[in-house]
C-alpha cells in the first residue's frame, strides 16, 4: 500500500472524503471524528434520544461514545481505561433479526419472546466488553461463583463456573432460541427470562469489580426506527425503567420513534422526565453547523498535501462566491436589461430626475422594471417613473423581487440557469446534513482537480453549480433505496421539483420564491390503501430526506401532518433550479400527492394551471432531460 | 477443483411442451401473474399419474393449496416444520419431488425445499425462463425494467432466521438483477462494511444483453460502495454454479459470515437456499419481498430442471 506521500491528490481526497457513511470509514473513523457540539449533553448519565436525518452523524456520535471509540478518541493508554466513568455499549437495530418475531404470534405473544432475545443480546455484548477490558487492562475481572449461577439461572442457561463459559452458554442459548424462532408454530417454547433482569443482574455483577465502581454502562441503540412497534414498546419500557447502573443512548431517524408506549398501558416514555431529546437539527442550526462543517472539514483537508504544501489553506475563501448582481451578470442579464435601458432611453418624455434614477439602476434593477412592467401590465415608462417619484418603496419591492428574478434570466435557454455557489450556499445546500456537506465539497475538489490536473482555488462557480446538480442528482438516485417506499419518493421528489422549477422560471405576475407547501383539507376519498397513506408517505419522505418539515403558522398537534409545511430537501434545489431560502408556500391536497406520485405529468400540470402556469419541454433544465420520459409518460 | 468441472445437475428443455414430470411424482407449483407460470393447469388435465399441488393463496407465513385428487382446500403454517413434514408425508409413495418455483415466491418454495429435501427422495427444482422482461415506462437512472410494484421490507426467509450477529465479519453478497433499488435498499439497511461486498451477476445471462441491464440497473451502488471490482459471475440459469461460486467467496472470506441477498435471477436464488441449508452457520439470507407487478414478464421461454437431490448427494 501506497503511503500518504506517494498518493495523488485525487486518492488522498477519495481515502478521507471517500466515504460520507460512518459505516464505510472503519477505523478512519475515529480519527476523524469531529465532536459536535452537543456530544457533552450525550455524554451525562441520562438517557437520551438522538435524533437525526440519515447523515447527520448518529452512527459516528453513538459509536465515538463506544468502548472502542473512546477508547480510540482519547488515545488513552490501555491501563487509563481503569478510571473511565461511562462505558459505551453498541448495538444497532438488525433489521433481517427484529423482523423474525412478527407474524403468526399476536403482539402480546411476542413481546415475551422479543424480550428474552434482547436479554440474550445486551448481556452478551457486556461480557463482550468484559472481555475486551480484560484484554486491554490485563486485569482479570472476576466473578464469583454465586454471581455466575445467579446470572446463569436468569436467562435459563446451564451452570459456568467463568465468564468465558457464560458467554459460550449464551451463544448455544441463541441458536437454540433462532431454532424455536424457526420452528414457532409448533416447536416447544424454550424458558424465557424476565425483562431487563439478566442485564440488571449483569450490570450489577460487573460492577462489583473495583475499576468499575460507580461507573455506568451506556447501550447506544443505533437505528431504533428498525423496530417494529411492539418492539418500540419494550425498548421504551427499557429505557423508562433503566437502573442508575446503566441508561441508554437512542439514535433514531426524525419520526422513526413511532411509539411513546411503555408495556404498562398507564405509562408512557416522557419527555424530559425520562430521557433527554437532542434533535441534531436544532443543535446544529446557522452557524453552530457552519462552525462544524468547518471543522470536519478542515480535520480531513488538512490530511491532504499538494507538492508539500497543504491543500486548501482557508476552506471559505476557496470556493467563489458571488452577489445576486455578479451572479445576474455572469448569467447574462446585460442581454435582457441593456434593450429595456435603450427603450427607455429613446423615449423623450423622460425627465432628467428619471433618466438619472436609470442610469444609476444596475442591470438587474432595469431587467426588473421590465419584470414588473410585464407582471402589472403597464408600460416601463410608467414603472421608471414610479422608481423615481418613490425611491423607497421601488427599492423595497426591487429587494422583495431580487433573487426570485435570477430563476428567470435563463428561462428555457441551455446550459446553467443558476449558480450555487459559495461556502455559506453549500453549507445551505446541505441543509444542516453533514454527510451532503461533505459530499458537496470532496466533489468540487476533486472535479476541480480532475479538469486541471492540479488543485487551482478557488473553485469556480461553474464547478461548485455542476457539483450541486450531480450530488442533488446522485442522492435523488438513492432516494429509491432507502425505504420500501423509495419509488414513490423519488416520482414525488421529481414531480414537486418540477412544479417549483416551473414556478420559480415563470416568476413574472406571481408570488417570488415559492417552493414549499402545506397540506390542505381534500374532501375527496383518499385513494391510496391503508398503508400506503399521504401521510405515511410525507413521514417516510422527511425521514428519508426527500423533504425537511417546519413548523406551520397554525398552532398545532403533535404529529399532524397538516401542521407543517415542507419542502424539498436543499440538496435538491441545484438540480431543479429552485431557490433553497425558506419563503412561501402552495397549498396542496392529498389527492395532489398523490397524483404527483401516481400520474405525474396531469397532476403537474393541475398544479400549475392553478396559478395559470404551465410547462412545456423546452423549459427543462438540462440536468433534468435525463428523466424527460418520466415528464413525458402520461399513464392516462 | 475449478468452477467450469464441477458437475451441474440442469437439464435443459427448449420449451415447456418438450418436458412432463415423470409417473409417481408429486409436481408442486403456483400460479403467478405472468404468463410462464400458466403450464401447470394444462398438464395438470392431461397427465396421469402425477400427483399436482397447486398453491393457491400465500401470505408472509402461511399457504393454502390445493392437490389434484382433492377438491377441498388445505392451508400449510410456513414456520412449522411438522406441518411442512405432514404436508411431504402424504406424497409418501411418491417416487420424486419436484418443485417449479417458476410462479412461487421466495418465502414458499425456500421452505417447501428445505422440507422436501428432508424426505429423503429425489427433489428437482423446476424453473421456465421467462420469454422477456418489460421495459419500465417511467424509468429513473435505477430502473430499467419495471419488474416489482413495491417491496414489504427485509424479514427473513421462514426456516431461514440467524439471530446471530456477525459484527464485521460479515460478507454480503447480493446477486444482482435489474433493480439496482433493491440492491441499494438492502446495502442502506444492512451497511456491511464497504470492502466486503461481493456482487454477483448471471453471466451468461438468459439472453445476451441481460448482464449489460444489471450492471445498468445497479450503476449507482456498484459505484458508490465500489463493489463493481469485487463482482463475480454465475450463470443466470444455474443454482450450482452459483452454489460453487459461494465457496469460493466463503475460501476467500474464512470465518465471516455470508449475508446472502438473493435478488437475481430464481436459479441464483435456489443455489443460495441451497447454500445456507448446507452451511447454516456461515451464512444468513436477507431477502426484501417484492410484490410483482401484473405482466412483468411476457411469454415463455426455455424450461429447466435442477436435480437437488444429486448435490445434496455429492
Amino acid at each position: 500500500m501506497k503511503d500518504q506521500h506517494q498518493l495523488t491528490v485525487q486518492e488522498q481526497l477519495s481515502q478521507v472524503f471517500g466515504s460520507y457513511k460512518a459505516e464505510w470509514l472503519k477505523e478512519q473513523l475515529y480519527e476523524l471524528f469531529t465532536e459536535p457540539a452537543y456530544f457533552p449533553e450525550l455524554k451525562t448519565t441520562r438517557s437520551c434520544v438522538l435524533i437525526g436525518g440519515r447523515g447527520t452523524g448518529k452512527t459516528t456520535v453513538l459509536r465515538g461514545l463506544s468502548y472502542k471509540g473512546q477508547y480510540a478518541l482519547r488515545q488513552t493508554k490501555d491501563e487509563d481505561i481503569t478510571s473511565w466513568k461511562h462505558f459505551g455499549i453498541y448495538y444497532r437495530v438488525n433489521t433481517n433479526h427484529v423482523t423474525a418475531f412478527n407474524g403468526e404470534l399476536t403482539d402480546d405473544e411476542w413481546i415475551p419472546l422479543f424480550s428474552h432475545y434482547v436479554n440474550l443480546l445486551l448481556c452478551d455484548l457486556l461480557l463482550e466488553f468484559v472481555e475486551w477490558f480484560e484484554l486491554r487492562s490485563n486485569l482479570r475481572v472476576e466473578f464469583s461463583k454465586t454471581d455466575i449461577g445467579r446470572f446463569a439461572s436468569s436467562l435459563h442457561l446451564p451452570a459456568c463456573k467463568t465468564h468465558g463459559e457464560i458467554r459460550i452458554a449464551l451463544t448455544d442459548a441463541k441458536i437454540a432460541f433462532e431454532a424455536y424462532i424457526n420452528n414457532v408454530v409448533d416447536a416447544d417454547r424454550p424458558p424465557l427470562s424476565m425483562q431487563a433482569a439478566p442485564i440488571d443482574l449483569l450490570c450489577s455483577i460487573i460492577q462489583k469489580f473495583k475499576s468499575f465502581e460507580g461507573t455506568q454502562f451506556f447501550f447506544l441503540v443505533d437505528e431504533y426506527e428498525n423496530l417494529l412497534d411492539y418492539q418500540q414498546k419494550v425498548f421504551n419500557t427499557l429505557v423508562k425503567h433503566a437502573s442508575d447502573r446503566y441508561c441508554f443512548k437512542i439514535g433514531v431517524k426524525e419520526l422513526g420513534q413511532r411509539i411513546r408506549a411503555t408495556l404498562n398501558p398507564h405509562e408512557q416514555l416522557v419527555h424530559p422526565a425520562d430521557y433527554a431529546r437532542i434533535d441534531i437539527q436544532e443543535k446544529l442550526e446557522g452557524d453552530v453547523f457552519r462552525k462544524f462543517a468547518v471543522s470536519v472539514c478542515k480535520s480531513r483537508l488538512d490530511r491532504i498535501e499538494q507538492n508539500g504544501e497543504r491543500l486548501v489553506a482557508d476552506l471559505e475563501s476557496a470556493f467563489e462566491n458571488l452577489d445576486e448582481d455578479q451572479e445576474a451578470l455572469k448569467l447574462g442579464i446585460k442581454n435582457l436589461s441593456e434593450p429595456v435601458r435603450e427603450r427607455l432611453s429613446r423615449i423623450s418624455q423622460t425627465t432628467s430626475l428619471e433618466n438619472e434614477t436609470m442610469a444609476n439602476m444596475t442591470p438587474l434593477e432595469i431587467y426588473f422594471v421590465h419584470f414588473w412592467a410585464e407582471s402589472q401590465k403597464k408600460p416601463e415608462l410608467q414603472v421608471l417613473r414610479e422608481a423615481s417619484s418613490s425611491p423607497q418603496s421601488w427599492k423595497t419591492r426591487f429587494l422583495n423581487y431580487k433573487h426570485s428574478l435570477l430563476y428567470t434570466i435563463r428561462r428555457k435557454k441551455a446550459g446553467i440557469r443558476k449558480y450555487y455557489c459559495g461556502w455559506d450556499t453549500l453549507t445551505r445546500l446541505s441543509g444542516g446534513n453533514i454527510r451532503y456537506f461533505l459530499e458537496l465539497v470532496d466533489q468540487c475538489l476533486v472535479k476541480q482537480y480532475r479538469e486541471d490536473g492540479k488543485l487551482e482555488l478557488p473553485i469556480s462557480a461553474e464547478t461548485q453549480t455542476k457539483v450541486a446538480q450531480d450530488v442533488g442528482n446522485m442522492n435523488l438516485s438513492e432516494l429509491e433505496g432507502l425505504s420500501v417506499n423509495g419509488a414513490q419518493l423519488t416520482k414525488m421528489v421529481l414531480s414537486l421539483g418540477r412544479v417549483f422549477q416551473v414556478m420559480a422560471s415563470d416568476a413574472a405576475g406571481h408570488t417570488p420564491e415559492v417552493n414549499q407547501f402545506h397540506l390542505c383539507q381534500d374532501d375527496a376519498p383518499n385513494q391510496l390503501d391503508n398503508d400506503q397513506s399521504v401521510k405515511k408517505l410525507i413521514d417516510s419522505a422527511v425521514m428519508h430526506l426527500a423533504l425537511i418539515r417546519l413548523r406551520g403558522n397554525k398552532p398545532t398537534g403533535v404529529g399532524d401532518t397538516k401542521d407543517y409545511v415542507y419542502m424539498l430537501h436543499p440538496i435538491f434545489s441545484a438540480l431543479f433550479v429552485v431557490s433553497l431560502r425558506k419563503k412561501r408556500k402552495v397549498p396542496l391536497s392529498d389527492e395532489d400527492i398523490f397524483g404527483l406520485v401516481n400520474s405525474p405529468q396531469k397532476t403537474i400540470n393541475g398544479i400549475l394551471k392553478r396559478s395559470e402556469r404551465s410547462q412545456t419541454s423546452d423549459d427543462l433544465p438540462e440536468q433534468l432531460t435525463l428523466f424527460k420520459r418520466f415528464y413525458d409518460a402520461n399513464p392516462q | 477443483m475449478p468452477i467450469h468441472n464441477r458437475p451441474s445437475f440442469t437439464r435443459e428443455f427448449e420449451s415447456v411442451d418438450l418436458f412432463r414430470p415423470s409417473r409417481g411424482s408429486v409436481y408442486v407449483s403456483g400460479c403467478s401473474v405472468e404468463d410462464r407460470s400458466n403450464h401447470v393447469s394444462e398438464w395438470d388435465e392431461t397427465i396421469e399419474e402425477v400427483s399436482f399441488v397447486g398453491v393457491l393463496n400465500t401470505t408472509a407465513s402461511q399457504i393454502e393449496y390445493r392437490t389434484s385428487s382433492e377438491s377441498t382446500r388445505s392451508q400449510l403454517q410456513l414456520r412449522s416444520s411438522k406441518q411442512i413434514a405432514g404436508f411431504w408425508g402424504a406424497f409418501e409413495s411418491a417416487n420424486r419431488i419436484y418443485i417449479d418455483v417458476t410462479g412461487l415466491r421466495h418465502h414458499v418454495w425456500a421452505a417447501l425445499l428445505r422440507g422436501a429435501l428432508l424426505t429423503r427422495k429425489c427433489v428437482i427444482a423446476v424453473y421456465v425462463e421467462p420469454g422477456d422482461y418489460r421495459p419500465s415506462l417511467t424509468p429513473t437512472d435505477n430502473e430499467i425494467f419495471d419488474l416489482s410494484e413495491r417491496i414489504e421490507g427485509i424479514s427473513p426467509l421462514p426456516g431461514f432466521a440467524r439471530l446471530r450477529d456477525s459484527g464485521d465479519n460479515t460478507c454480503f453478497i447480493p446477486l444482482l438483477g435489474f433493480e439496482g433499488t433493491r440492491t441499494a435498499y438492502l446495502i442502506s439497511k444492512l451497511e456491511p462494511p464497504g470492502n466486503k461486498i461481493v456482487p454477483v451477476v448471471g453471466v451468461p445471462g438468459f439472453r445476451p444483453e441481460h448482464p449489460f441491464s444489471a450492471y445498468i440497473g445497479n450503476r449507482n451502488v456498484l459505484t458508490t460502495t465500489k463493489a463493481w471490482k469485487k463482482i463475480r459471475y454465475a450463470q443466470a440459469n444455474c443454482p450450482f454454479d452459483l452454489y460453487y461460486n459461494l465457496e469460493e467467496i466463503q475460501k476467500q472470506y474464512p470465518g465471516h459470515v455470508l449475508k446472502i441477498a438473493p435478488i437475481g435471477t430464481k436459479p441464483h436464488a435456489i443455489g443460495s437456499v441451497l447454500y445456507a441449508i448446507a452451511n447454516p452457520d456461515h451464512v444468513e439470507l436477507v431477502y426484501d419481498h417484492p410484490i410483482r407487478k401484473a405482466e412483468r414478464t411476457a411469454g415463455t421461454g426455455r424450461l429447466l430442471t435442477y436435480n437437488i437431490s444429486s448435490l445434496v448427494g455429492q
